[in-house]
């Protein structure tokens, strides 16, 4: 099929209603016009309101690597944080427990002897005789760069009272001013990421101050605290000025703590998380050192996304891509000659191109022992396209033995689509996996099915229209007008570390023709979500009735 | 300063191997005040995701005259310790449309149904185990002990819209705050055991708590001055630092230079495979009873709607690809291997417990260790005849040894029944429970 000028776009709701296509106007006609529109333009925008974030286990070690020095990631041994919409930042499920309290007191003690061993405290000197101007100096340094602000005189002193507590009890003045940075690294403005409403009860949207949005901003990007430079403009109340602002942006993406936007948006976004827990069965030869080159090509593949001038679109076919010998015999590609994962063109492997040919993808879609066209379909509904279709019907029959090996996985799926109770959703998922067929469980290209049966790519979308293979598959999804406001959506929702709900309907939809129009690159949509008012303005909560 | 001289776990640690069992030293053995007293009731939750196979579980038998299907035949040194139950149910356990494993997850021990929520406004039961702990926790240095073994893989939805926190949480400490589980043994360890130093004198002691309780003093001032500015929301979540603040506290004040009189304490090994670190974990709820550091636990064998392999057991599959068996034979058969394993590791923790004697009886005899699923049958999500084991007299509360038909009753009342055991007079319980489960005594 040609898919230049007419692309079947996959607007299809997949519960109840019969699948629909809709067709995209060539290049040259004009945009569809979509009675939301007309909505979005004449509402006002809800800022919505982010819960007080606790810092999660990222941005724990993260925060202390750039506040300490310290790079041991204390919190790899903190019981794991629950994600919600499908990032580990949402601040409504961050919950506070007993138990890591006790966990932050912990790390806490150890942080400050390790970095007070190390030196990491400043220059002055204790005098014993009178400590408390030393105290007062270093304290006060410390606790604006943990809690991110300035600190108040009142504040200060509070800590210096601890060198006055080890006086009393005998101790050097240094047990006092361990004692107060042990303080200032449990202290609810360390842990929590506080931003506060002029009047609490109030839903009159407001700009959150300057030093509320550097950290909102540090944390997006780097999960980590704001370095000296931001804090300086913020303190300096320039920060949200858009030239500043966008300088920041910028420059804070070219920081190698940007790294953060791979391991923590994209190891999530991309399931490339769950490939550390992937076990393939033995018969396809999948190893450590492979699970490694797999992970590592698409935390490099995103990398150039992040620093890069490519168009965020892009990463459904982007022709290039980072192996090793080892993954580039896996792929069929020839080898660089090293165990370095070094970057290649994918000229002449067209299929390898993009998301849809990274081993990495493929293997955490695909169940341990055969391909699963259907996880590798919800995939691309759920995170590429905001289409979540929902779970099939309990005893839904589903895949049945494979009776006949010479059958292909495609026809022993027939029964997705001849059911009624199934065909709504299994038209949708069922063919956009069936175009990454040619990739085995573990992401190996392959004509021929395990048992047998010629691999069959091809798919029929809803609407009637066919394609062949992942090249013309990816090119579909590409071309789907709700990719850009899906990838708003999960970028928006990692970004503010709350839910993009259905009020926010239509700032998605603004950032999302906003970073579009200039280019459409990913520091397009960061710069987009970061100008928005969900990002630079903040609401109370009215009160609830007492039930 | 006035020190019993026992042996101290550092003493033990650098002696042994990690996972290497010893049996009661005398010389660890208290030898004051607990020796006279009746040794303690406790309280086990054991959760297995993902549902059992039904027809390999339940006996065909009743009352004492019952004999242990293939799933429950790791069972037999212990049948005589072991009630059967048959015909629960948890309906408030039934999602709004799809997300039954997470929703079942969440009611598991709460019986609340929890609210449709991806992440905002969460919100189900009080547990019953967190019940108990409020009832009975401080007498211990832990009010509950919550383990697991799943991290969690951190991606995607955990299941049709409901968040995580459903999915990955039994213990629920108030129905919007779930009580997170220890994941790591050593760190488990660690924690139980950090705040004891032999080598300590009572004056260094005093002056840690001290200087702990001026740092909790100081923290709590700042949350204090912060909490007056903040929304309904996030005071609440400030409401959850408290809580960490004052059982902080409680642990400061708790400290200890004696260190546990109480058995062989083995710092377990970090160990991803699945049955060691389900056997460490299992060891450690065993060694936390013995110390008496806290009477409630509860340990989830996985995360609801586990993706685990059980390729030791020679399955290729996911576990909850297994559990929507489709009426296939294949399935059937890998599901109740993985049953089986489960129930080992059930009858391996009531043999550990019983292996320990205690005034006036076993460990076990003094124990409820309640073992279930989210849900029965996994393919069709079913929340009515839950797989239950109840094992343990309860201090004699429970008459063990049978097999029990409740057709229709709400699990609820068995924690009624469980509670009123532990001196909690409780007579109605989350959604639906109405009364105690008659018939769990002699």
């Amino acid at each position: 099929m040609g898919l230049a000028a007419a692309a079947v776009v996959l607007a299809v709701s997949c519960n109840g209603t019969p699948p629909k296509a809709r067709v995209l106007p060539g290049p040259d006609a004009p945009g569809p016009t979509d009675p939301q529109d007309a909505q979005c333009r004449a509402a006002a925008r809800d800022p919505g309101r982010v819960t007080l974030h606790r810092l999660n286990r990222a941005e724990y070690n993260n925060t202390v690597r750039d506040l300490l020095g310290d790079t041991g990631s204390p919190a790899s041994d903190f019981p794991p944080d629950d994600h919600g919409f499908g990032f580990d930042n949402n601040a409504d499920v961050l919950s506070m427990s007993p138990l890591l309290m006790e966990k932050y007191s912990h790390a806490a003690q150890a942080l400050v002897e390790a970095a007070w061993a190390r030196g990491a405290f400043g220059a002055c000197v204790l005098d014993p005789a009178k400590p408390e101007a030393c105290a007062r100096q270093l304290l006060k340094t410390f606790a604006r760069r943990a809690w991110r602000r300035p600190v108040t005189a009142e504040e200060v002193e509070r800590l210096v009272a601890f060198v006055t507590l080890a006086r009393q009890q005998g101790d050097a003045p240094e047990v006092g001013v361990k004692l107060a940075l042990r303080a200032v690294l449990v202290s609810p403005h360390f842990l929590f990421r506080v931003e506060l409403d002029p009047s609490p009860a109030s839903t009159a949207p407001h700009p959150v101050s300057d030093l509320e949005l550097a950290s909102r901003l540090s944390y997006f990007l780097w999960s980590s605290m704001p370095d000296e430079a931001l804090l300086q403009v913020a303190e300096g109340g320039h920060l949200h000025e858009p030239e500043v602002l966008e300088a920041q942006v910028r420059r804070m993406l070219a920081d190698p703590k940007a790294r953060a936007l791979v391991d923590n948006f994209a190891g999530q976004w991309l399931y490339t998380r769950a490939l550390d827990s992937a076990q393939p069965v033995s018969r396809y030869g999948f190893d450590e050192p492979l699970r490694d080159a797999m992970r590592q090509e698409m935390q490099l593949v995103f990398q150039e996304f992040v620093t890069g001038d490519h168009r965020l679109k892009d990463l459904l076919d982007a022709p290039f891509t980072y192996v090793n010998d080892r993954l580039a015999t896996h792929y069929g590609l020839p080898m660089p000659g090293t165990q370095t994962m070094t970057r290649v063109e994918l000229t002449g492997h067209p299929e390898r191109a993009g998301l849809f040919g990274k081993g990495s993808l493929l293997t955490v879609t695909a169940n341990p022992d055969r391909t699963s066209p259907v996880k590798r379909g919800v995939w691309v509904l759920e995170q590429l396209l905001c289409k979540a279709p929902p779970p099939p019907p309990p005893d839904a029959g589903g895949l049945a033995p494979a009776v006949d090996p010479t059958l292909n996985i495609k026809a022993r799926m027939a029964e997705h689509r001849a059911n009624p109770g199934c065909s709504g959703c299994h038209a949708l998922m069922d063919p956009l996996g069936f175009g990454m067929e040619n990739f085995d469980p573990v992401g190996r290209w392959r004509t021929k099915e395990e048992g047998g049966a010629q691999v069959d790519a091809s798919g029929e979308l809803p609407g009637g229209k066919t394609f062949q293979g992942v090249v013309e598959l990816r090119a579909v999804v590409k071309e789907d007008p709700d990719l850009s406001a899906c990838m708003t959506r999960h970028l928006l929702t990692y970004a503010l570390g709350r839910g993009a709900e259905e009020e926010d309907r239509c700032t998605v939809r603004d950032i999302s023709q906003q970073a579009e129009g200039r280019g459409g690159r990913l520091t397009d949509y960061i710069l987009a979500i970061v100008r928005s008012d969900a990002f630079l303005r903040r609401r109370g909560e009215a009160e609830a009735p007492k039930p | 300063m006035n020190r019993t001289p026992v042996l101290s776990r550092r003493t033990l640690l650098r002696g042994m191997g990690a996972l290497m069992a010893l049996p009661l030293l005398d010389v660890m053995r208290p030898r004051t005040a607990r020796a006279a007293t009746p040794a303690p009731r406790r309280f086990v939750a054991f959760y297995t995701p993902c549902g059992i196979h039904m027809p390999k579980w339940t006996p065909g038998g009743e009352g004492a005259d019952y004999s242990l299907t293939p799933t429950l035949a790791s069972l037999a040194p212990v049948k005589g310790d072991v009630l059967v139950l048959s015909g629960l149910d948890n309906l408030p356990g039934r999602p709004d449309g799809d997300g039954h494993h997470a929703a079942a997850t969440a009611a598991f021990l709460s019986c609340v149904k929890a609210r449709k929520t991806e992440g905002t406004n969460i919100r189900t039961g009080i547990s019953m185990d967190q019940v108990l702990a409020n009832a009975v926790g401080k007498a211990t240095r832990y009010p509950s002990l919550e383990l697991g073994i799943d991290q969690g893989r951190g991606i995607g939805n955990c299941d049709s819209g409901y968040a995580c926190p459903y999915a990955n949480n039994i213990a629920w400490a108030g129905p919007s705050t779930p009580v997170p589980k220890e994941t790591k043994p050593r760190a488990a360890f660690e924690r139980l055991f950090a705040d004891f130093d032999p080598n300590a004198t009572q004056e260094e002691l005093a002056k840690r708590k001290a200087y702990g309780l001026s740092i909790i003093d100081a923290v709590r001032d700042d949350a204090k001055a912060l909490q007056g500015k903040l929304g309904t929301t996030d005071r609440s979540k400030l409401d959850e630092y408290f809580t960490g603040v004052r059982e902080l506290e409680l642990r400061v004040n708790a400290m200890d230079g004696a260190g546990p009189t109480c058995g062989t304490a083995v710092e377990p090994a970090d160990n991803e495979d699945v049955r060691e670190k389900t056997k460490a974990m299992l060891d450690l709820i065993v060694l936390a009873f013995q110390c008496d550091l806290t009477r409630t636990c509860t340990f989830m064998l996985g995360n609801a709607r586990s993706q685990r392999v059980y390729s030791f057991l020679g399955l290729s599959g996911e576990h909850h690809a297994y559990s929507h068996h489709q009426r296939a034979q294949a399935n059937y058969d890998a599901l109740a291997k993985i049953d089986k394993w489960e129930v080992e590791q059930y009858a391996y923790l009531l043999q550990r417990m019983k292996g320990v004697q205690e005034e006036g009886g076993t460990l076990l005899d003094h124990s409820a260790v309640y073992f279930s699923s989210e849900i029965a049958d996994g393919n069709m999500h079913e929340h009515k005849n839950l797989p239950i084991l109840l094992a343990g007299r309860a201090g004699g509360a429970i008459a063990p040894g049978r097999h029990v038909r409740y057709p229709g009753q709400p699990l609820a009342n068995l924690y009624i029944a469980l509670l009123n055991m532990f001196g909690v007079p409780a007579t109605t319980f989350g959604d639906d429970g109405t009364g105690p489960l008659s018939g769990l005594g002699a």
